[in-house]
């Protein structure tokens, strides 16, 4: 069992009172308090509609709260500028559910997308994505365009180009929804070995046996808050 | 799948924004290459009317005509030799003054030419009570008070007076300079309804694109990053445009500068391009271009500023 509480780490994400609502519509979130330190590991779960997407959309800086305070890597997001905001999203990494990967680049050009965005040189570019997608097994498929990947080919481009930057934060949706069972413990290893070296992963996922394989707390959203839960020991508290 | 086997000869996309399938560039191409036509026609006008303003203004600040009046006498041939007479002693005079390089009177030969628009050919004018002219041509910035010189001309020859071209130049410059605002108006209006197409495409393009653009947002790409990908290729279309304008321009204009030609009276065919106007007007498709990619890169950085 891996309990990480990361209480003596600093946060990487902090939210104080958050409430997020839609034009006129209610708050799917209400009074969101979370500290995520850093060398932290959380799945985040919730029924379907319970707020997940939009929690992580304002972990990744895609959303701002409707009330309340963000802050990412000690940056207040209501008052960063755009460019700064640009520079924060370089340290976070994100696999979607949906995958998002451009359809009309190779699996190479996406995966290399953030490095590329970072102004890294291209030769160290072009060694670290060939590494990257050999070891998600998708050597062979390295210069097919996107398009004509399968949903599971997809879903490892879309993990490697989240990780290829060693993001200090790496948030995915439900990551290993469209692998078989051979390849999503590996990614999953892979999630578990960046965190061992200081990323801190936030995981959202339905899978109950993914949560039970790996003993990590859980941040459940229910009723438009957040709980977490230590599987071990049982323990609950209202936030973190 | 493309073949590979040495990842070093990986040529990145420029553009990972998808922009060079978009239907609206054929628009933006065929808008481009009317607006650089357009423009191109317009501006050799401005630039041939403005070379026949200066040609008209040192035809007022270098040159004089003095007219004789014909004597009338029952006699023709007394009449023709008395108004020589006067022809003459004004010819001396000016010949006297400073800053007058050269005073010519005009032949009959060049008379008859001169009123051949009017009377066409085959009169002679030796049967026409018609003044002589003298041609005066000026020192370069020569000072001369032309008041004074009119009256001293008077005294001289009652029959003689002076013609600085102020009067009817004037009025041609008037109407020349209004023809170039105007001229000014049309391509101001060109370069508007360019600009606005423009911006109309680049937004069409940036919501078509929202979820690449969202992508690369959350990547970590800043606006400017986006903006030059719209930018390039905004501007390649406009080049590509703008020399479709061109081709068409070229043409034109030396068809309007042909037809020009055949209009007697000499004031249009001085409405010359010089090399410096043509390699304005052959310059305008990397213009329009230029002027494309900034107008696409400020669009697509203010439209950016409104989301997260």
């Amino acid at each position: 069992m891996q309990k990480n509480t990361g209480n003596k780490l600093a946060s990487i994400i902090e939210m104080q009172n958050v409430g997020i609502r839609y034009g006129h519509g209610p708050e799917i979130l209400s009074d969101i308090k979370l500290s995520l330190k850093k060398g932290s590991f959380h799945f985040l779960t919730g029924k379907s509609g319970a707020g997940k997407t939009s929690l992580l959309s304002m972990m990744y800086l895609s959303q701002k709260p409707s009330r309340g305070t963000v802050k990412v890597f000690d940056h207040n997001v209501n008052f960063a500028n755009r460019d700064s905001l640009a520079m924060l999203r370089r340290k976070i990494g994100v696999v979607f559910q949906d995958f998002r990967l451009i359809e009309h680049l190779t699996a190479f050009e996406n995966a290399a997308l953030p490095l590329r965005i970072m102004g890294m040189e291209e030769k160290e570019v072009k060694q670290r994505v060939k590494e990257m997608l050999e070891w998600v097994e998708l050597d062979k498929n390295m210069f097919a365009q996107v398009s004509t990947l399968s949903g599971g080919e997809k879903q490892r481009v879309a993990i490697a180009r989240a990780v290829i930057s060693r993001p200090e934060l790496l948030l995915a949706d439900e990551p290993t929804g469209n692998v078989d069972n051979y390849i999503a413990p590996k990614l999953m290893n892979l999630f578990v070995e960046l965190n061992k070296l200081g990323t801190t992963v936030v995981i959202a996922t339905h899978s109950e046996k993914i949560i039970s394989d790996f003993s990590y707390p859980r941040l459940n959203l229910e009723n438009k808050n957040l709980r977490i839960y230590y599987p071990n020991d049982k323990i609950e508290m209202d936030t973190i | 799948m493309k073949k590979i086997s040495n990842i070093h000869d990986i040529k990145f996309s420029k553009d990972e924004i998808p922009l060079k399938s978009d239907s609206s560039n054929l628009f933006l191409e065929v808008m481009i290459s009317i607006s650089v036509f357009l423009f191109s026609v317009t501006l050799a006008g401005v630039l041939a009317i403005n070379s026949m303003l200066s040609n008209w203004s040192d035809s007022i600040l270098g040159a004089l005509t003095v007219q004789i009046m014909p004597v009338n006498n029952v006699n023709k041939e007394k009449s023709i030799e008395e108004t020589l007479i006067h022809q003459n002693k004004a010819l001396e005079f000016l010949k006297t003054v400073d800053g007058i390089e050269k005073a010519t009177p005009l032949d009959d030969k060049q008379l008859q030419r001169l009123l051949r628009p009017w009377l066409g050919d085959g009169i002679d004018i030796k049967d026409l009570p018609i003044p002589r002219l003298i041609d005066v041509k000026l020192v370069p910035h020569a000072q001369i008070d032309f008041m004074a010189l009119a009256e001293k001309l008077a005294e001289i020859s009652p029959l003689a007076s002076l013609d600085s071209h102020k009067l009817w130049l004037s009025k041609l410059i008037q109407f020349a300079d209004g023809l170039k605002n105007l001229a000014l108006v049309a391509l101001f209006l060109v370069l508007s309804i360019s600009a606005g197409g423009i911006i109309y495409a680049t937004k069409s393009s940036l919501g078509l694109h929202k979820q690449v653009i969202s992508i690369l947002h959350i990547m970590g790409a800043k606006d400017a990053y986006i903006a030059k990908q719209f930018a390039r290729r905004t501007g390649y279309i406009s080049f590509l445009g703008g020399l479709v304008g061109i081709a068409f321009a070229v043409p034109t204009i030396f068809a309007i500068a042909k037809l020009s030609e055949k209009i007697e009276g000499g004031i249009i065919t001085e409405a010359s391009l010089s090399w410096l106007s043509w390699s304005s007007i052959l310059s305008l498709p990397l213009f329009s271009a230029i002027v494309a990619m900034m107008t696409a890169y400020v669009t697509v950085k203010k439209t950016l500023e409104k989301m997260m």
